[in-house]
């Protein structure tokens, strides 16, 4: 009957290759070990299982014209019994192979190479490096994570708002980042990585609106350079924020707590570039973009400021806004000759 | 003349056919209202289904901005779960259960008739937030803080947690009336272990739907003040705690899963039979593996919750594996029933058959998942997504669609048209392996569940261009359905009483059966008191017990007299 055959064979090539990606830390190759077994197991039931419907199916289909009654089999202790056991063997060598695993991706090292403090919050991500450079991005230039190869990584997962998850897929785990006292749950994740390399990674507990935007990147590169690549970043961000001398106006803007600027107007000179020192006082990250002009200056992380220096406007009406919350943060800007 | 004024009105009196099915108390009725109602909100939230689908077919966003993306796949998921595959399957034993029990209706008919009529008020209620500046759009999940009044703003949110209570509150009074009806409207000689299987389904649905929806309703409430009152239950900023908002929910919503494939197994157990023409390997067996997977629903629920770093994970993951079990005596009680029987495959059968095919691969996949380190990587992802369509899918709707192409004739009197249900069950199959097998992949290649928008690399694109595909083929599958019903209302073949030579008293009265069923019962010597009838007792002397029995029930008279109008 290859009706039914067809598409079953076809599943069954199918889960030929149905493989997590080929795994880039320690405990990833670990878990892609158990998933091998698992699916080693699970394909022998399936085929299995399948085989035997499709046996049944062409076998012992009626012909017509056939009345007689088949034998009725009410049931067989024996055979029950014998099918009892198949699963319970199944269950407890998964079960088994699953808690080595575990004990493997769980453990944690006494002394991490790094330790990095990532931070969630709607859409997008924070990494603080301990006694390092902090670090956040946007949908179109997604946050880089550089750590090292070959030594343990330890991430602090946190929230600043909702739920959301730290999945990297080639390193085969994730972890949710919830708001809830450290102590209640195990919000760290640490792995060691064993090649080089550039890997996509992605919020994977729905978080609204933009939870597809929430990406970043990870770079794992050897301990030299990323020791060089830190310390480029973090120069770079002491320096100033931009050219403060070419600005001939200087206007102060603030965020403030829940979503908020401290002003909902400002103004600013036409025709020459001027400058907003914005500092950051709420709890999550927040910019200043101008609608009309698609101007759209860097995030700034809770507690830092920068100084944005805006391009030259014609006098008008203008509306500036936060891009990461466009609908709580806009006001007025005037623009005047 | 006197005797003329007290005769019945009833009789006399005819009211409107709409009057009619709006007040009605007979479960038959009821059960039909349920079933259409259950298909009126599967086809609507399938059209979001294809919503969600064609925004996927390729990377970028096309149809949807991300909003009504979310909104989409949210009433989709609540809309499926809650407004069809639970009260289609309480539908279909509105109906059956009193007929296969030999009863004259449900226990509490207007309990029964209160029940149905919430259903359409919570699903237009939920619905109501497209009119209300948005519908809720936080995962039919309702994950907290996500939902909670900073982050959920709208309307639509409150409107979906005040449809579901209702929802919720019409499961919990029909799931009552289920188990008063199961112990105590059996005929004569129906003991316990004489019921159909489908009743034992039910009966183990209905205690675990009354256990688990008040958990459900009561986190509503405590959400909906929160939102609204200045709650603190879930809110972490106020002292509350999000994680307990997932306890509540998966410690409702994993026993839901049982609820919503059980009555399923119930149905596949009495068509293979009937279409095997054996009886079903195993009855005792399958009613204690019914009954184990519904206790052992009780201990899994932080499985949904293994990446929270919140939950012991040995002992969630033991007890999730232990249910594979369970379930492995079903598949092989149903392996065993087709073995060396004759089979015939009609619409219900390859419908059965295609549901015990499906519902492994659901099955498989959920053993996997319940393996901590592999859960860590596809928990979230689109692994999830497939193997829960396939459990709610290829295992729940196949067997809706069973149920309704094998009792079709007794609730119409006509047989719908086989080969157009032919067509109809080979592009469902064939689509909603399309739709689904490849997400598997998807998953564990690392593509998120719930994202309007994915990276543009060739692999993930062609297998979600496969899943759209997929998906509107079982929107296609829908026609040669909607047509065959169509169709054999106006001109279907007289069905009889019994088309299929069933095994059930459903099968012992007219098409469709008459105001309270029965005009009188065969007597019931064993959970297939139709066979006996048909075939002679001969067979029973396999079952020792069952001729000791029947000894007793000799002594009776032959008729069993209908028993007291319960209505009273």
């Amino acid at each position: 009957m290859l009706r039914i055959g067809l598409p079953l064979l076809l599943l069954g090539l199918l889960a030929g290759c149905m493989l997590p990606p080929e795994p880039v830390t320690e405990t990833g190759r670990e878990v892609f070990n158990l998933y091998l077994v698992v699916l080693a197991l699970a394909l022998v039931v399936f085929v299995g299982v399948e085989g035997f419907i499709l046996y049944a199916i062409v076998r012992y289909r009626r012909k017509p014209g056939d009345d007689v009654l088949p034998e009725q089999h009410h049931g067989n202790n024996t055979i029950e019994i014998i099918w009892t056991a198949i699963p319970t063997v199944i269950v407890f060598i998964l079960f088994g192979f699953s808690m080595f695993t575990l004990a493997r991706v769980e453990a944690r090292s006494d002394d991490p190479g790094v330790r990095i403090a990532v931070e969630g919050f709607q859409w997008q991500w924070i990494f603080r490096y301990e006694d390092g450079p902090t670090v956040t991005g946007s949908a179109a230039e997604p946050p880089v994570l550089a750590v090292p190869i070959g030594e343990p990584v330890r991430l602090e997962l946190e929230t600043l708002d909702v739920n959301h998850a730290f999945y990297v897929p080639q390193f085969l785990i994730k972890r949710d980042l919830i708001n809830v006292p450290n102590d209640l749950l195990d919000n760290e994740l640490e792995f060691t990585i064993t090649e080089a390399g550039t890997y996509a990674g992605q919020c994977a507990e729905f978080c609204g609106t933009a939870h597809a935007d929430m990406t970043f990147v990870v770079e794992a590169m050897d301990r030299a350079a990323y020791d060089e690549y830190i310390a480029a970043i973090a120069a770079g961000e002491d320096a100033p924020g931009g050219d403060t001398g070419d600005c001939g106006t200087t206007i102060e803007l603030a965020a403030v707590e829940s979503l908020l600027y401290d002003t909902d107007a400002i103004e600013a000179p036409a025709g020459e570039d001027f400058c907003i020192e914005f500092t950051n006082n709420d709890s999550v990250p927040h910019d200043v973009g101008i609608i009309e002009t698609d101007y759209n200056g860097d995030d700034v992380a809770p507690g830092e400021s920068i100084t944005y220096v805006v391009p030259a406007m014609e006098a008008g009406d203008y509306t500036f806004y936060c891009t990461l919350h466009p609908q709580a943060m806009v006001g007025d800007l005037t623009v005047t000759e | 003349m006197a005797t003329t004024t007290l005769e019945p009105r009833a009789g006399t009196f005819s009211r409107s056919w709409v009057i009619d099915w709006l007040t009605t108390v007979d479960h038959k009725k009821i059960g039909i209202l349920y079933i259409v109602n259950s298909f009126l909100f599967f086809f609507a939230a399938g059209i979001l289904a294809l919503f969600i689908r064609s925004e996927l077919a390729v990377p970028g966003l096309q149809f949807l901005d991300q909003d009504t993306y979310n909104q989409a796949f949210t009433m989709h998921g609540t809309i499926m779960i809650f407004l069809f595959v639970v009260p289609v399957l309480a539908g279909f034993g509105n109906y059956i259960v009193p007929l296969q029990l030999g009863a004259p209706d449900m226990a509490f008919p207007r309990i029964n008739a209160l029940s149905f009529w919430f259903l359409p008020l919570g699903g237009l209620l939920i619905f109501s937030g497209y009119l209300f500046g948005g519908a809720a759009a936080e995962g039919w999940t309702g994950y907290a803080p996500l939902t909670d009044d900073t982050y959920a703003q709208g309307v639509g949110t409150d409107l979906w947690i005040i449809g579901l209570t209702l929802v919720g509150t019409a499961s919990i009074l029909g799931s009552i009336n289920f188990i008063a009806t199961i112990f105590k409207m059996r005929a004569p000689g129906m003991t316990l272990f004489r019921m159909p299987i489908f009743v034992w389904t039910i009966l183990v649905t209905a205690t675990l739907i009354m256990l688990a929806t008040p958990v459900l309703t009561a986190g509503l409430i405590a959400l909906f003040i929160d939102r609204n009152y200045g709650g603190s239950f879930f809110d972490p900023s106020v002292g509350g705690n999000p994680v307990l908002w997932q306890h509540i929910f998966w410690f409702f919503g994993h026993p839901e899963v049982y609820i919503v494939i059980l009555p399923a197994m119930g149905v596949v157990s009495e068509i293979l039979p009937v279409f095997s023409r054996k009886p079903l390997f195993g009855y005792k067996a399958f009613v204690f593996a019914t009954i184990g997977i519904g206790l052992l629903s009780w201990t899994v629920w932080a499985h949904h919750m293994f990446t929270t770093g919140a939950v012991f994970l040995p002992f969630f993951s033991f007890m999730t594996a232990l249910i594979a079990i369970p379930t492995g005596i079903k598949m092989f009680n149903w392996l065993a029933t087709m073995w060396r029987g004759k089979l015939m495959f009609t619409t219900a059968m390859l419908f059965a058959v295609g549901f015990i095919s499906m519902f492994l691969i659901g099955g498989i996949s959920g053993v996997m998942l319940a393996s901590p380190p592999i859960d860590f990587h596809v928990q979230d992802t689109y692994f999830v997504v497939a193997h829960l369509h396939y459990v709610f899918f290829g295992g729940s709707v196949f067997g809706v669609f069973a149920a309704t192409y094998y009792w079709f004739p007794k609730m119409f009197g006509r047989k719908l048209n086989e080969p157009l249900g032919k067509v109809h069950f080979w592009l469902h199959f064939i689509g909603f392996n399309l739709a689904f097998f490849p997400m598997h992949q998807l998953g564990l290649s690392g593509m998120p569940r719930r994202i309007s928008d994915y990276a543009a690399n060739p692999e993930w694109t062609i297998l979600n261009l496969v899943s759209t595909v997929g998906a509107f083929m079982i929107a296609v599958s829908v026609i040669p359905f909607l047509i065959n019903v169509i169709a054999t209302f106006i001109n279907g073949e007289p069905a009889g009483d019994d088309p299929w030579e069933g095994n059930t008293l459903e099968w012992a009265t007219t098409s469709p059966p008459p105001p309270y069923n029965f005009d009188r019962l065969p007597p019931i010597h064993s959970e297939r008191p139709l066979f006996f009838l048909t075939h002679g007792h001969g067979h029973a002397a396999e079952r020792p017990e069952d001729l000791e029995e029947e000894q007793v029930h000799d002594e009776r008279p032959a008729d069993v007299e209908r028993r007291e109008d319960p209505l009273v």
